[in-house]
């Protein structure tokens, strides 16, 4: 970071407005493995956050974290137990939202390298798309591939509140933006390049890669990519389409601990997080996925439910053995900056467990050291 | 000529492996398991292991590499063997004199030369090579699978050119691939070999590493456990020989031939197969109007290789709404060379540019069935000849069972059922997709085959 990049971060405006940060509760529940009555535990969940009353008669937009292609497996085990977004979880999170009295339900992910139907791509990993569909009995299901328009006519463009770093706007598919409420599924992770990726993280996979994308067509977006976003958004060696707004400052650092941070932050500011859901019955420590070195398989046993993402993510951090609010330098952050803090300069929500009421299990009760 | 017949047809069911052990007593390992042909290595030919084989009902092939004498085939008459195996890079006036010799002992001769000599002549009682790629999950260093330009991990199998040698003889076909020297090899590997050609219909010579035989022989239960696993999955293809009578199925056909580079392991037929989009091959020679029936799409590697009828069988099929991918000159693979079972460097650019251009071809389109969660595995989609009766091969090469499958068939299918070694048969259910028909699979071990009935 450059010093008017620091000093810039660390302005008085911005230190304010993570003052006013807002807050929300966040929920942690036991859950040893995905076999256990997770319809009856996500209800004690829902309760503990008031989404009950939230959802009801509403459009809720479901984005899973389906990250890297399916092929890629850790240890040959279920990609649901490592790097996915559980289907169990799923399945049970459809029927609550369901019977609460959701109107529709739909299922977003910016599926890897592939504008093709979310619900092949399900199937590609090893999901039973069928007993989805089959766990909502009154509202309507809808699943939607958001690497490209999909289903839509047109992008839609958002904003992020207060002074954006990276981008002054994005351009995402309209299933973000045409819902009443955002919920990230995320899983319990470390990120090689953030930390972590928790349900902010998950966020950064909003972006179409028909867009934002390696292969995205420099004036018009290329409705069938095959590619990730590193060029773009990683490390910044290309614009996105020109259908998109540039980047505000080209000559800014290009270093992806710099970036991704950002980009994850201003993401969260421009479609907030409405309902925030972390999965971390059993996941991997060391990385994000398989293609990570040293990653490991784990067990924490636990689920997190929150209505704010930056809170969530904190408890979630805090769970993980981590301090929310580290300073880059300091594990997770020893490479990057810290997104929450960025998130919360940005007024999404704060980061400061002081300021956050857990219900449910206590993080010391919950606690599971990552770094173990 | 009566004996040479009932020999031809014989062979069509011999169940091969290649033996190295002289005591006669290690054939006790063999009984109850399907192999009944024993490809004897020089240190097995003995007149007691020959007898006590023959008592058991088993065949006996010298094996005779090249520089062979006419004594060694005089030999392998003499201790009353079925027949010689001349395995390797023979001088063509070598192999014939050879053959005569045998011939005129009242031997029967296979051959198993290097892929660039092969022959594929419908009289041979089997076409075969010794050279192949060991089926697997290719893994690089730090024990990290190598991804394929498709994204999934990279499968070493030698299906695509034995679909090939399927589609270009009416002959049993056998590959003699052995086990990489010096590495511990799992029971699982073994049966991904067995599997890697049975599902499409041709047979690996079972041929053990030095250390399980060592184990095997010495009764090492673990060695026994492994070796059960290995004949049990042996077994299970052999107690279903009806499955090598059906016919590749599809709506795809790929026109190419031995000198457009179809000998070649990691080509076009491979690079389809990891796509799981169900393909026949269609020897460029043979190509008539029979052999384009059913299809609605051809990928044609080599025009420049077709005669004026065929050309014209080519335009009337393309008439009546097939799609046709005719290949540039480039597209054109060398013949192998001596010692070339995959491709070069500069052959693997050109089967990407075949790969951008066929996927744009045939899209996500459902050419006779799709399959979903198979990164890992390979398949074969073939059916009767009334095409009442389809039949879907699975194998899985990750050593992982996969869990969950999902496969969409082209077309209505009243049912379902499931077929696995060491399981009973199991009614699945088929329900309606766009398509035609869904089916669920559970989990797949090594191997897998779905019976569909229309």
């Amino acid at each position: 970071m450059t010093r008017r990049e620091l000093l810039a971060l660390a302005s008085t405006s911005t230190l304010v407005r993570a003052n006013e940060a807002p807050t929300a509760p966040v929920a942690i529940a036991r859950c040893a493995s995905y076999d256990e009555d997770l319809d009856s535990i996500l209800k004690t969940m829902f309760d503990q956050v008031g989404l009950d009353r939230m959802v009801a008669n509403k459009t809720v937009a479901i984005k899973l974290n389906l990250t890297g292609s399916p092929s890629i497996r850790f240890q040959g085990k279920p990609l649901g137990s490592t790097h996915y977004t559980h289907p169990k979880t799923i399945g049970a999170m459809i029927a609550q939202l369901d019977r609460a009295g959701a109107k529709r339900i739909r299922l977003v992910e910016s599926c890897a390298g592939t504008a093709g139907p979310l619900e092949e791509y399900m199937l590609d990993s090893g999901w039973n798309v069928r007993s989805l569909q089959s766990a909502a009995t009154r509202a309507k299901l809808e699943f939607e591939n958001t690497n490209a328009l999909g289903k839509s006519k047109k992008y839609v463009r958002v904003k992020p509140s207060g002074k954006p770093y990276i981008f002054p706007a994005y351009e995402l598919n309209s299933a973000y933006v045409g819902t009443d409420l955002f919920m990230s599924m995320a899983k319990l992770k470390n990120h090689a390049t953030c930390g972590v990726t928790l349900s902010m993280k998950n966020c950064f996979g909003n972006t179409p890669a028909s867009i934002y994308g390696d292969d995205a067509g420099v004036d018009e977006p290329n409705e069938s990519p095959t590619k990730g976003r590193l060029a773009v958004c990683h490390f910044g060696k290309r614009a996105p389409s020109k259908v998109a707004l540039p980047e505000l400052d080209p000559q800014s650092s290009r270093e992806p601990e710099y970036r991704m941070p950002r980009i994850t932050a201003e993401l969260v500011s421009a479609r907030p997080i409405d309902i925030a859901f972390i999965d971390g019955v059993e996941t991997v420590s060391g990385g994000e996925g398989p293609w990570i070195r040293g990653l490991r398989y784990i067990r924490p046993g636990v689920l997190l439910l929150g209505t704010n993402g930056v809170t969530t993510d904190a408890v979630a951090t805090a769970v993980m053995g981590y301090d929310p609010m580290a300073a880059k330098g300091t594990k997770p952050f020893a490479k990057c900056d810290n997104t929450f803090k960025l998130a919360e300069a940005l007024g999404v929500g704060t980061a400061d467990l002081k300021r956050i009421e857990v219900r449910g299990l206590a993080i010391q009760q919950a606690r599971f050291p990552f770094e173990s | 000529m009566v004996f040479a017949m009932l020999l031809l047809t014989a062979a069509a069911n011999w169940v091969p492996m290649r033996w190295t052990a002289a005591d006669p007593a290690s054939l006790a390992i063999l009984k109850g398991t399907p192999v009944n042909c024993l490809l004897l290595e020089k240190a097995a030919v003995n007149p007691k292991t020959v007898e006590a084989a023959t008592k058991s009902g088993i065949e006996t092939m010298a094996v005779i590499g090249a520089g062979a004498t006419e004594e060694q085939v005089q030999s392998a008459s003499e201790m009353k063997l079925k027949g010689v195996v001349f395995e390797g890079d023979y001088a063509a006036d070598a192999a014939a004199r050879l053959r005569k010799v045998a011939t005129d002992s009242g031997l029967l001769t296979i051959d198993l030369p290097p892929r660039s000599k092969m022959r594929f002549d419908a009289a041979l009682p089997v076409v075969g090579t010794y050279e192949g790629v060991w089926p697997g999950i290719r893994v690089e260093e730090e024990g990290a699978a190598k991804a394929a330009p498709s994204g999934g991990p990279w499968i070493d199998t030698n299906s695509g050119f034995l679909r090939f040698v399927r589609a270009a003889t009416d002959a049993p076909v056998w590959i003699g691939v052995r086990p990489p020297a010096g590495s511990a090899i799992t029971a699982e590997r073994y049966m991904q070999a067995i599997s890697d050609a049975a599902i499409v219909g041709a047979r690996w010579i079972l041929a053990l590493d030095e250390d399980l035989q060592r184990r095997l022989l010495a009764g090492e239960e673990p060695a026994l456990k492994a070796w059960q696993r290995i004949v049990g999955l042996l077994s299970y293809f052999e107690s279903h020989n009806d499955w090598r009578t059906m016919k590749p199925a599809g709506e795809l056909a790929i026109l190419q031939d031995v000198d457009s580079g179809a000998l070649l392991s990691g080509g076009v037929l491979d690079m389809i197969a990891v796509k799981h989009t169900p393909v026949r091959p269609v020897p460029t020679h043979s190509l008539d109007p029979k052999s384009m029936q059913g299809t609605k799409m051809a990928v044609n590697v080599d025009p420049g290789a077709l005669s004026d009828a065929q050309k014209q069988t080519l335009r009337t099929w393309t008439r009546s709404g097939g799609t046709l991918l005719n290949g540039p000159a480039t597209w054109k693979f060398p013949a192998p060379q001596a010692g070339q079972i995959t491709l070069s460097d500069a052959d693997v650019k050109t089967l990407d540019d075949i790969w951008k251009e066929m996927n744009s071809m045939t899209g996500r389109r459902n050419l006779g069935v799709r399959l979903f969660n198979v990164s890992s595995m390979l398949s074969n989609f073939t059916e009767s000849a009334d095409r009442t009766t389809s039949v879907l091969q699975l194998v899985n090469y990750s050593g992982f069972p996969v869990e969950n499958v999902t496969v969409h068939l082209l077309g209505k299918f009243k049912s379902a059922q499931l077929l696995a070694p060491g399981a009973p048969p199991k009614k699945v259910e088929a329900y309606e997709v766009e398509e035609g028909t869904g089916v669920d699979i559970d989990g797949v071990n090594v191997a897998a085959t779905l019976l569909m009935e229309r």
